[in-house]
Order: structure tokens, then sequence, then C-alpha cells
């Protein structure tokens, strides 16, 4: 069995890291802009589906199979695994839910540093440059590097660089310390304080008054840009697709982070009631925050013709469209500094629940003390961060990284889970594990439809995005990969992925040793 | 706004409201302290 294991100090604290990691960029730009995009409030029906039928089922899927498996000694999902399905090759599935935080995070702690950076603008003023659009997609622009390769590198030391340095100290300083000394103490403050952030900026984007110049554009019909729902949407497939594919996005459900945090879980304590309290803190933040403020904020001072050209991508509606709000808004530079350091606080909750799953497994698998664990996936980080870095013209690098792990991977990952869970595991023993100290009884039907209904589900996801002839879809990328920044960025993917598989054969070997597998 | 637009924002920020304001107070008020 493991050495001293690591465990959660409390039950609130798992709660927190668990909807910290849940609660990101995603909540408050990607979510408003989907919704507004796809039918407005029309949106919600198919989103609530998804919710009930694959997202919170999954959820609690991946906290039984992870509090199972560290009951049994793992932490990591190789582990993990191998105590689920006894096959020599489920522990190399396992390394699918290494690969996808670990990849992510390459680009994630870039887009981090970005949101401290704009915080840092509009702290010194630097930001509140009028009534321009065009200064503000000119200040994107430079900020990432995204007029052309290496030009973060070129020349005086680049501001962002600064600011990527200073996340990536913060987030390696914080997972040192460990999980309940580090991420633990530090989301139990950070959660809090992003709601306070995001209540402000409510409070102030709910008082706006009209723009004097356009009274048709005031809070009331902004609100009504994003709610008005359509109700014609609910017959294309491609609006149960984004409603599905942002529940997964959203709830980090086949991330690879919630079965490594549930391992932490004491054995007898509940999981149902903390895993349902964990989602719906995180729907707290996206449907009852992220849905009122970022559109109402944007449309009031762009309209709906300039609104609806931003809606599209999470980077435009956050980055360029709403520095421009701040410009004009009372207090922008307050509520400006509060938004974006709000972005930051979310995002750096879930960039540390990238970092300990795999740790964990250099620590359960390679036998490494916690020192060595943090320096090797500093490395490992510092490359493929460097990769997104360097290769930042159009932000192509990025695009390739987030779209093989960050929506391909994960939707794999989330039906490798559903069909280990519910064919392999059983549905039997999960819903006893799940009933094990429960506070909250689940429903037996809940079984079924982990069973069924979200295999078959997640199978029309995956079929959807293999065969979307869309700009986001496969066949476009597979397209794009005759350009070698693309490539690159594939590559890089794959050659984690056959890294954390050759570690992984180093783990078993290791675990047959110590008589674990 | 249209009136549907208010239905479906308030009966989504409701749902969500009474689902956290449930779970977050059972958590803290009814379930066993560690």
């Amino acid at each position: 069995m493991s050495n001293v294991k690591e465990q959660w100090g409390s039950r609130i604290g798992v709660i927190m890291a668990v909807a910290g990691s849940a609660v990101g960029l995603g909540n408050f730009l990607r979510f408003p802009g989907k919704a507004a995009e796809n039918g407005g409030g029309a949106f919600m029906i198919p989103y609530f589906v998804a919710l009930l039928l694959v997202g919170i089922p999954l959820c609690w899927a991946e906290w039984a199979m992870g509090r199972y498996g560290g009951r049994h000694g793992f932490n990591s999902a190789p582990g993990i695994f191998s105590v689920l399905w006894k096959h020599p090759l489920s522990k190399y599935l396992g390394a699918l839910a290494l690969l996808i935080p670990m990849t992510v995070y390459f680009y994630y702690i870039v887009v981090e540093a970005w949101c401290l950076g704009y915080a840092w603008n509009y702290l010194t003023g630097n930001l509140m440059m009028g009534k321009n659009p065009g200064a503000y997609t000119d200040f994107f622009t430079t900020f990432t590097g995204s007029a052309a390769d290496a030009s973060l590198f070129s020349g005086t030391i680049q501001q962002s660089l600064i600011f990527i340095a200073i996340t990536f100290v913060v987030n390696f300083l914080v997972v040192y310390r460990g999980l309940s000394g580090g991420i633990e103490k530090f989301c139990n403050i950070a959660i809090p304080m992003m709601a306070i952030c995001a209540m402000c900026v409510l409070i102030r984007v709910l008082t706006l008054p009209a723009n004097p110049e356009n009274p048709e554009q005031n809070v009331i019909n902004g609100l009504g840009f994003m709610w008005n729902p359509d109700l014609s949407v609910l017959r294309k497939p491609e609006t149960w697709l984004a409603a599905a594919g942002q529940i997964f996005f959203t709830l980090s459900v086949g991330f690879g982070v919630i079965i490594n945090y549930a391992s932490y879980v004491k054995p007898k304590k509940d999981i149902a009631l903390s895993g349902l309290t964990a989602t719906s803190v995180n729907e707290f933040f996206e449907v009852c925050l992220g849905g009122t403020i970022t559109i109402p904020a944007a449309f009031i001072f762009l309209g709906a013709t300039t609104l609806a050209t931003f809606t599209s991508s999470s980077f435009s509606l956050g980055f360029k469209a709403l520095p421009n709000v701040f410009a004009e808004m009372p207090g922008g530079q307050v509520f400006g500094f509060l938004w974006f350091f709000m972005l930051f606080l979310a995002a750096i909750t879930s960039s540390l629940s990238m970092l300990q799953p795999v740790m964990a497994f250099f620590e359960e698998g390679l036998g490494l003390k916690r020192k060595g664990s943090t320096l090797l996936m500093f490395l490992i980080t510092l490359l493929g961060s460097g990769f997104v870095m360097y290769y930042s013209k159009d932000l192509a690098g990025l695009d390739s990284i987030d779209f093989w792990s960050g929506e391909l991977f994960i939707v794999v990952l989330a039906l490798v889970q559903a069909i280990i869970y519910g064919w392999v595991f059983g549905t039997k023993l999960g819903q006893e594990e799940l009933d094990s100290g429960a506070e909250l009884r689940i429903p037996r039907f809940v079984q079924f439809v982990i069973k069924f209904v979200s295999p078959a589900f997640l199978i029309w996801i995956l079929y959807s995005m293999l065969t979307s002839k869309n700009d986001a879809g496969t066949l476009k990328m597979v397209e794009k990969l005759k350009d070698p920044i693309q490539l690159a960025g594939f590559c890089i993917v794959m050659g984690s992925l056959l890294f954390l598989w050759v570690m992984v054969y180093f783990a078993g070997q290791r675990w047959k040793k110590e008589g674990r597998a | 706004m249209t009136t549907a637009g208010w239905i479906f924002m308030i009966v989504s920020v409701l749902s969500v409201l009474s689902l956290v304001v449930y779970c977050v107070s059972k958590v803290l008020f009814y379930a066993p302290k560690d």
C-alpha cells in the first residue's frame, strides 16, 4: 500500500478545490457567448438536459472511482484505473487523465497571465484608453504577441513574460506546499474573493444607466440579448452539441481532475453531497454571474451588431470587447481591475488542479518526493508553455493544443470513464461507493443513466466532433496540420502521451514489485 | 427583453440558486462536522 498519504483538511476544502477547478474563464466568457449564439434562453433547455443526463452523473461517477482508488492506495488515474479494471492496458488508458491536465496547462497558464497582466494594467491606468476599439485590439495583439511568432522574445523583456513568470511561480509555490497546506488553503480564500469581485461587478452592471447616445442600449435589453429565447434552434443538433460541450468544459468532467481530487477524500466520508455542491457552486458562477454580467455590460456600450461579432470568441469578448466597456463605464478602472483579477482567480484555481494529478503520478509511480515532482512538472510545463509563447502568431500554438487536448481528448476520456464505471467497475459497486457515508441519497436511475445514456450521448458528441465540417471540427483541424505550427502542437500532445505511457510502464513495473498491481 | 426572455432567465437563475442554497446549507448546517 501507499506511504503516508495526503488528505483534504476539511469537507469545505475539497468542495472549494473541486469548484475552483471547475470555475474558470469559460464560466464568464465562453458560456454567455455560447448562449447568445445558440438561441439565448432556449439554450438553457439543452444545457440543463446535458447537466442532468451527463454532467452531474459523470461527476458522481468520477468522485466514486476516485475515492475507491484512493481507498486502495492510488491517487493518480493510471493507478486508480488499474484498481477499477484489472487489465494490463487499464493504466495506459489512465494516462489520458494525466495528458489532458498537463497539456491544457501549457496554454492555460499563458491565458491566466494575460488576466493578471490586464488586472495590473487597470490598476495602473494603462488600459484606460477611452473610446477606441482599435487601441484595445492593438494592446491585446502586443500583449499576447499574436502579431508574429517569437515577438514576445524579441528586443526588450515583454510585460506579458513577466506576468507569465509570476503566475508560474505562484502556481508552483502553492502546489509545492501540498494538497491541504497549498491548494486547499488557497482555494478557501480565492473562491469567496472571486465571488465578492463578481458580485461587485454584477451590481455595477445592473445599475448602469442606458447609453445616452442610444437609449435602446440599456441593461434590460442587454439581458434580452442574452436571454430572449429562439426556440427554433432546439431542432438543430449543433445547439445540443454546443450545450453538451459547454457542460463538459465547465464541470471539468473528463479532465482527470475530479478523479484525482476525490482520491484524497477519507474513506466513509460523503462524496454524493460534496460532488453535487461543487457542481452547483460552478453553476452559480456560470448561470447567475456569467449569464448576467458579460453580455449585458457589452451590449450597453457596444450595441447588438458590434457585440454579435465578439460572441464567437471568448478571447475577443473578454480581452477586446470588455475593455471598451470599462473605458466608458463610471468607475471603469476599478471595475476593470476587479473583473480581470476575478478572471485571474478563476484561472489559477483551475490551473492548480491541472498540476496535482500529474504530480501525484510522479510521486506514486516514480517514487519522487514533492520537491522532485514539483521540479519535474515545472520543467515539462515550461517547455510546453514555451512552445505556446514562442509560436504566438494568431495564437496558433495555443489553438492547436487546445483542440486536441482541451476538446477532443476530454470527450474521449469522459467516454472511457463512463464505460469503465458502467461496464467494468459496475453500477452496483459504484452505487455502493456513492452510498458509503453519503449525506444525500442518489436515486437509482442515475446508475442507469451513467451506464446507458451517458456513453450513448458521449459517442454521439464524439462522432459529431469527428465528422463536423465546421471550422472547429476535427476534419478542419486535420486539414490544418499542413501548417507546421499546427502540426507541432499536435506532435507535442501526442509526444506528451508517448512520454506518459513510458512513465506509466515504469510505474507499472514498480507497483508490480511492491505487490500493488 | 421579451416576457419569454424574463421567464427563461428567472427560471434558470432561480433553479441554480435553489440548488446551490440547498447543497451549501446542507453541507454547512445539517451534515456532521469533520
